[in-house]
């Protein structure tokens, strides 16, 4: 009887073991399930390269004249309508919010919609491109075609020789990621210039240099606290450190991505040191030896025989920063903001892809299929960084041995 | 006499290596009987035949015939629990459980499912008593077994196996992580424990041997070269290699 | 080449104190942070607040409601609700992914054959390297609305499903990896002979593993837990997407919004000026302190509960 109870709590407590693991593996699962059902439809290259704010153009046509122009044949393509009259094609397709949208196929190079006159203040020339939806168009003396009618009404209306076009409404597609993609790589770029120098000498003076003595174990307590410092709170840092003080120095009147980069900076640094120390401190002291035996001071032996040897420990730091710079959020919203900008410049705030997320998660209503475009975005780096450090820790061991 | 543990042709192999080869030897009831040999030699990993303790490393293949009272030990259907339970183990370095004193002699039979308290404790001074250390821990019962000195570790490590009530004790050197008192101690409690019990020791000290053991198998290459009554081996053994070796030749 | 030797050395002086320099700069932002967030902190405190009055200290720490009213006054704010909210979301977070990461590790370092255990371990290091953004994304796509869902079949009416059991789920699957990992490491390093003297003993593998292998691998384990705790306790945006934003409680009901002070500090993010910048940083200063008190606290325990029988 007393042998019959421990079995049953046996049963219990392996199948919990189970359970949890089970639960672990699955809260992954439902992350990369949930982000790539979600996401996958908007994944297309047009995402990449598009601004994410629509611009639109009001304009009106120099030649109002039909001609006939020699065009390719549509009709095995789907959902594409020419209008020969004036040498275009509209195209039935949705837009990056999922929205039906009347979306320009084809544009003949002597169109008449390639030289329009832009109605907005300052006249200039517009030109119709390829990938441009339209709005609606107006007719002198005819009803307007909007886009909610569809491409195929749209398109027949105004091939009608009847109509005179009288004002015509696009605008681009809008809802691409190009500027957080670029303020990403900006942000990286400059946070990795100057943190791994910055960690990598540090990691140098620990390792080769420092006495050992309490100053020494103070100054590396210190750094290790920082680890344990919420992104928040380097937010606060940013706004009160790095904002003056690059206002101060740069051409930049606010705040701006050399404040968030230098903010991103110190949040890496502490990995980047860590990472580099126990690199350096595999190097066989032989090697140190053997160079100061040969009559080699001690920073010829550190940057010469040392450091090359910490290379992949280097690598490696530097891929977990680019990791953390990619994920960082909260920081960032707080030096930087979350106003979304597709024009990108150094002395100026923009979001990062993880603060785009926070910016669109944070819209009423919230665009989730967006977001989870570019969080598969995201995790597909972090993915790559992953194998990388893996691959990097590996050639360290080996080394080390 | 009679025998408790009987092995016949017993081989045993890590992958390729062969560390045990058609080992035959008899364990008498209520007799110290050492195993002695030089490192390696496959005495330790003869000793964990006796219960199975060899089945947590992998790539291990055990071939011959090992009776526990005449039954079986290897095969699928031997309750391994049961196994263990009759045959307790002390080890080479005094290991008690991050646990109070109490709590390590009595986690044996609470695995069991023993939950009374009067009986747990009944049973955790009888062993503690058979171990001679009640003496020593009686009034810091719910101390933390490991704030005992290593001799008292040791002990503890002992009366936790004698909880179980086992028949047979194997003993891992348990004596050579221990200074000469501690030493001395531990082997009078062999002295006194063989009238209860079978006991199996391995240990490197020939001097232990002689002194404590009432048969002795001398283990060399995995193969046992000699076995019989401990003082005839060591007045008189019948193979060269043994004489060697207690003399102190080599090992 | 004694001339050569000297100045040799003499670049070793000059390099050393260069890179003494940069090490000093590196080990003084902790100083620097501290520093500035005290100082920018306590201005609400300590001022008139351009005419509204000093905020109260006490006010400050223990009134119910965050921002009061429309009007700026120097009493609209209070952060004992954001406090107490703070501490038991971390509180229920390691309730439920403490067991959940422990008896992971355990599947990982001691039950799972190997090539299972590698591809557990895998899964939970990307599961560690996801970035929070994701995680907060995840909670408002998938949790949202089952939650709001369940509430409402139980007569609760909860802000669109953002709630404290929506804060837990996301904060607790941002600290299994964290557990595990940490748990793991020293499951591992537990001395095997105590697992064999408990196998002797007759016990199963089962009990050994949860009565010795945990019991020795506590100090560890613990570790992990106030690791956990640090990040669940600085974690923002994700709980600022998920919490509901609440500017009054405390919340202790499960389908109640809430807010705790990281995501109460993303929200005032739209001022620029005066006592509602400035008690931004109060609130850093607040988080900094609950932070460090919760890991003194935590290790006092573990130091306590480690000596009983370590």
């Amino acid at each position: 009887m007393v042998k019959r109870k421990v079995r049953l709590s046996e049963i219990l407590l392996n199948s919990s073991v189970f359970l949890s693991t089970a639960l672990s593996a699955l809260a992954l699962g439902l992350i990369f399930f949930y982000v790539i059902r979600e996401g996958t439809t908007l994944l297309n290259w047009e995402l990449f390269t598009g601004n994410y704010h629509a611009r639109n153009y009001i304009a009106e046509l120099q030649d109002n004249q039909s001609q006939s122009y020699n065009m390719p044949d549509f009709s095995t393509s789907e959902n594409v309508y020419p209008v020969d009259r004036f040498g275009i094609a509209l195209e039935e397709d949705v837009d990056l919010a999922g929205n039906g949208v009347v979306r320009v196929y084809y544009v003949h190079p002597d169109s008449p919609f390639n030289q329009m006159i832009s109605k907005e203040v300052g006249t200039e020339v517009v030109d119709l491109d390829v990938g441009m939806i339209f709005q609606r168009i107006s007719y002198v003396d005819h009803p307007t075609s909007l886009s909610r009618g569809g491409a195929q009404k749209f398109a027949t209306e105004l091939n009608d020789p009847q109509r005179e076009v009288y004002e015509l409404f696009f605008s681009d597609l809008g809802g691409g990621i190009q500027g957080s993609i670029i303020t990403t790589i900006y942000l990286i770029f400059m946070t990795i210039i100057i943190a791994v120098p910055f960690g990598v000498l540090t990691a140098i003076y620990f390792n080769e240099f420092a006495p050992s003595n309490w100053i020494t174990k103070t100054m590396r307590s210190f750094i290790e606290t920082l680890t344990g410092v919420p992104s928040i709170i380097y937010g606060l840092l940013g706004i009160t450190v790095f904002v003056p003080l690059t206002v101060r120095f740069t051409p930049a009147v606010n705040s701006n991505l050399i404040a968030g980069a230098l903010t991103l900076s110190v949040i890496i640094l502490p990995t980047i040191i860590r990472t580099t120390e126990e690199s350096l401190r595999v190097v066989p002291d032989d090697h140190r030896a053997a160079s100061l035996a040969l009559g080699a001071n001690k920073t010829q032996t550190t940057f010469k025989v040392v450091l090359p040897q910490a290379s992949p420990g280097i690598i490696t730091a530097t891929f977990l920063g680019i990791g953390r710079v990619i994920g960082e959020s909260a920081a960032l919203i707080f030096v930087l903001g979350a106003a979304i900008k597709d024009t990108v410049n150094i002395y100026e705030p923009s979001t990062s892809l993880a603060v785009h997320i926070w910016s669109m998660m944070t819209d009423e209503p919230a665009n989730i299929a967006l977001s989870s475009t570019i969080a598969i975005l995201i995790l597909a780096i972090v993915l790559v960084i992953n194998v990388t450090v893996k691959i990097g820790v590996k050639l360290l061991t080996r080394k080390g041995m | 006499m009679e025998k408790v543990i009987e092995t016949q042709e017993l081989s045993l192999n890590y992958g390729d290596f062969n560390a045990l080869a058609n080992v035959n030897l008899p364990i008498y009831r209520n007799k110290v009987t050492a195993l002695i040999g030089p490192s390696g030699c496959g005495k330790s990993t003869f000793l964990r035949c006796l219960n199975r303790m060899n089945d947590l490393i992998d790539n291990v293949k055990v071939e011959g015939i090992i009776r526990f009272n005449g039954e079986p030990v290897q095969g699928v259907g031997v309750d391994v629990i049961e196994l263990r339970k009759k045959v307790g183990m002390v080890f080479q370095k005094p290991n008690p459980f991050p646990m109070s004193i109490f709590d390590n002699v009595a986690y044996g039979p609470r695995q069991q499912g023993v939950k009374n308290k009067d009986k747990l404790k009944e049973i955790v001074e009888k062993a503690l008593k058979q171990a001679a250390l009640y003496g020593e821990v009686k009034d810091r019962m719910n101390e933390s077994a490991t704030r005992l000195s290593g001799g008292q570790q040791q002990r503890l490590c002992i009366a936790r196996a004698l909880a179980m009530e086992p028949e047979v004790l194997l003993m891992d050197e348990p004596t050579s992580a221990l200074d000469p008192m501690a030493t001395q101690r531990i082997e009078e409690l062999i002295e006194e424990l063989k009238k209860d019990y079978t006991i199996v020791i391995v240990t490197h000290s020939m001097q232990q041997a002689a002194r404590i053991s009432d048969n002795t198998a001398f283990f060399l290459l995995g193969e046992i070269i000699e076995f019989g009554l401990t003082s005839e081996i060591f007045a008189n053994p019948r193979d060269k290699r043994t004489e060697d070796y207690i003399t102190g030749r080599f090992g | 080449m004694k001339g050569t030797r000297t100045s040799l050395s003499q670049i070793d002086t000059i390099i050393g104190s260069l890179l003494m320099i940069l090490a000093l700069v590196a080990s003084s932002f902790i100083v620097i942070i501290a520093a500035f967030i005290t100082i920018r902190g306590i201005l609400p405190f300590i001022t008139d607040n351009s005419g509204l009055g000093s905020v109260n200290v006490l006010q400050f720490l223990t009134n119910t409601v965050w921002l009061r009213g429309t009007t700026f006054l120097s009493t609209a704010y209070g952060a004992g609700f954001i406090i107490i909210n703070t501490l038991y979301i971390a509180f229920l977070t390691v309730l439920l992914s403490f067991p959940i990461g422990v008896l992971t590790a355990l599947f990982i370092a001691k039950v799972a054959p190997r090539p299972i255990a590698a591809t557990m371990r895998t899964i939970i290091e990307l599961l560690a390297s996801i970035p929070s953004i994701v995680f907060g994304l995840v909670g408002v796509g998938l949790f949202l609305p089952v939650i709001y869902n369940i509430a409402r079949a139980m007569g609760y009416s909860s802000g669109g499903g953002s709630s404290v059991i929506a804060t837990v789920f996301v904060l607790s699957l941002m600290s299994i990896p964290t557990i595990t990992a940490v748990a793991e490491v020293s499951i591992r390093q537990v001395d095997e002979s105590l697992e064999q003297a408990s196998l002797a003993l007759g016990a199963s593998p089962t009990q050994t593993r949860f009565k010795i292998t945990l019991l020795a691998a506590k100090s560890g384990i613990f570790s992990g837990a106030i690791l956990a705790v640090g990040r669940s306790l600085g974690e923002a945006t994700a709980v600022a997407l998920v919490s509901g934003n609440a500017r009054s409680g405390p919340s202790f009901g499960l389908f109640e919004t809430t807010a705790t002070i990281t995501s109460t500090l993303l929200q005032g993010l739209k001022e620029t000026n005066g006592i509602d910048y400035d008690i931004r940083f109060s609130l850093g200063i607040l988080l900094m302190v609950v932070i460090l008190t919760t890991n003194l606290a935590l290790n006092f325990i573990k130091r306590k509960v480690g000596n009983v029988h370590g």
